[in-house]
């Protein structure tokens, strides 16, 4: 009590400001070891759903091991294997031991394939695992939506079609680009229709993702194009020009010579560069008539063309441009210049006197 | 007199390696197993395996640095499966730079690595 009062009688002695310092700190140092002693709280909490977990998980490893162990008649299942899917059942009614089983599934799916693939989406299929995925479907909760697209893809449950089809114009684009993925994971180049009435735009990251689903598809068939080259989406005629690049399709190179003509700039340069790619000489007369008329990047791209298919008939626009004053274009026409007609060439050479003061002369030269 | 045929696997997939394990098992190997290239390069230092699987992506000590302690370090001969993820292209051929002797792209059918041990081992 002396001690109290002696205390009391300091701080009430003390100038106002110097007692709000001191109210301040106790204030502050309060919060402190509340919030010190929130963080000791959560770390144990997280500590033990970790461990929780991590007991689940290594239960339901061993469970599923067994059930792939199991010897099984072909077409039915064995007891145990039976018991097993109704363990899932029960268990997955609890949202946390569902994570975990899925965990493990999808663990084990992704890095194996052939039967032990095959039995893994049999208990999906044969559980009540894909009912909640559908239920998610259903939720108010975008985030949610997304993540039961995404356990429906990765389990190759085609039934879910038609509901996920629904979800194509869903107002955010994370759903968006789960379904699309969806499509065309599970129904290939067929997959793809969506792009026919896709008025949003397909960011080049979802463009590169669909690439990359494609690409590892054994059937390579593509279907018509033709459509998506002339949509009015902007983005779907810039993937459509990249599946004509990436899979050398010959048959739509008409489209692509109609396309130089299109309005926005970034799409006639991909056409170019695609025009490039297939080596079509017909555009190069049509790119030359209207060399003029293009911004010095679309010039650029059509010298990149003719750098891969020039021939002698092209001498005097490339001698017209070798003068240009876009280095790259200077660069590559008397690159051309020199390998059709080396007289001409030289002639240019002569009547620089200075050589030194002409570096792309110099390196054209020399290379 | 039956000799003991360990295999070190080196997979940091629990779900996995623990298939792993029984496949091997089931075939009559030992399979010694590691989560990481750290506990491989114990294993392999301490057990004298017939053969060694990892894959190449691992906490640590990768599979590539597995591979290169077994060839330049311990200058051990022992057979290398790789596993590796599809896209890992580079990855498998600088574990073949430096010894591998086989590689599987994930996702790969037990049964078949079943195939290719025995095929190695014969």
């Amino acid at each position: 009590m002396e001690v109290y009062k002696i205390l009391q009688n300091y701080f009430q002695q003390l100038p106002i400001e110097l007692q709000l310092v001191w109210v301040l700190s106790a204030v502050l140092g309060i919060v402190a070891l509340i919030f010190i002693a929130y963080l000791k709280i959560l770390r144990n909490s997280l500590r033990n759903k970790e461990a929780l977990k991590l007991k689940y998980l290594n239960n339901c490893e061993g469970l599923l091991l067994s059930f792939l162990f199991e010897e099984d008649s072909k077409d039915k299942l064995s007891e145990k294997q039976n018991e097993f899917i109704n363990t899932v059942k029960n268990k997955s009614n609890d949202s946390f031991r569902r994570e975990v089983i899925l965990e493990t599934l999808l663990k084990l799916k992704n890095e194996v394939s052939g039967e032990i693939e095959s039995a893994i989406q049999e208990v999906y299929l044969k559980s009540n695992l894909k009912d909640y995925a559908y239920l998610k479907l259903k939720s108010k909760k975008w985030y949610i939506i997304a993540n039961g697209i995404k356990e429906l893809t990765q389990f190759k449950v085609k039934e879910a079609y038609p509901e996920i089809k629904k979800l194509i114009k869903h107002p955010t684009k994370e759903v968006r680009k789960k379904v699309q993925l969806y499509l065309v994971s599970l129904f290939h180049f067929k997959g793809l229709e969506f792009l026919s009435t896709l008025k949003t735009e397909l960011s080049e990251w979802d463009q590169i993702e669909l690439l990359e689903e494609l690409k590892y598809l054994d059937n390579q068939e593509i279907p018509e194009i033709t459509g998506w080259l002339n949509s009015k989406n902007n983005s779907v005629v810039m993937f459509a020009l990249k599946l004509v690049k990436i899979y050398n399709k010959y048959e739509d190179v008409n489209t692509l010579i109609q396309l130089l003509n299109h309005k926005t700039k970034k799409i006639r340069l991909q056409v170019i560069e695609v025009l490039t790619h297939l080596q079509v000489l017909d555009a190069k007369d049509i790119l030359k008539s209207n060399f003029k008329n293009y911004s010095k990047e679309e010039q650029i791209a059509i010298f990149k063309l003719l750098d891969n298919i020039y021939e002698p008939t092209d001498e005097k626009f490339i001698l017209e441009n070798c003068n240009n004053n876009n280095f790259e274009i200077q660069f590559l026409a008397l690159k051309m210049l020199k390998s059709l007609n080396e007289e001409k060439f030289i002639k240019i050479l002569n009547t620089k006197r200075n050589l030194k003061q002409h570096p792309i002369l110099n390196f054209v030269q020399n290379n | 007199m039956n000799e003991i045929k360990n295999i070190v696997l080196a997979e940091d997939n629990s779900t996995l390696s623990l298939l792993l394990k029984f496949r091997l098992q089931k075939e009559g190997y030992k399979p010694l197993i590691a989560k990481d290239g750290k506990e491989a390069i114990e294993l392999i230092e301490g057990n004298k395996p017939i053969l060694i699987l990892t894959d190449i992506m691992m906490p640590f000590v990768s599979g590539l640095e597995v591979i290169s302690h077994v060839r330049n370090k311990l200058n051990l001969t022992t057979p290398i499966i790789v596993f590796s993820a599809a896209g890992q292209e580079e990855m498998v051929l600088k574990a073949f730079n430096l010894g591998a002797t086989d590689f599987m792209a994930k996702p790969f059918s037990p049964n078949e690595l079943i195939i290719r041990i025995k095929r190695l081992l014969a």
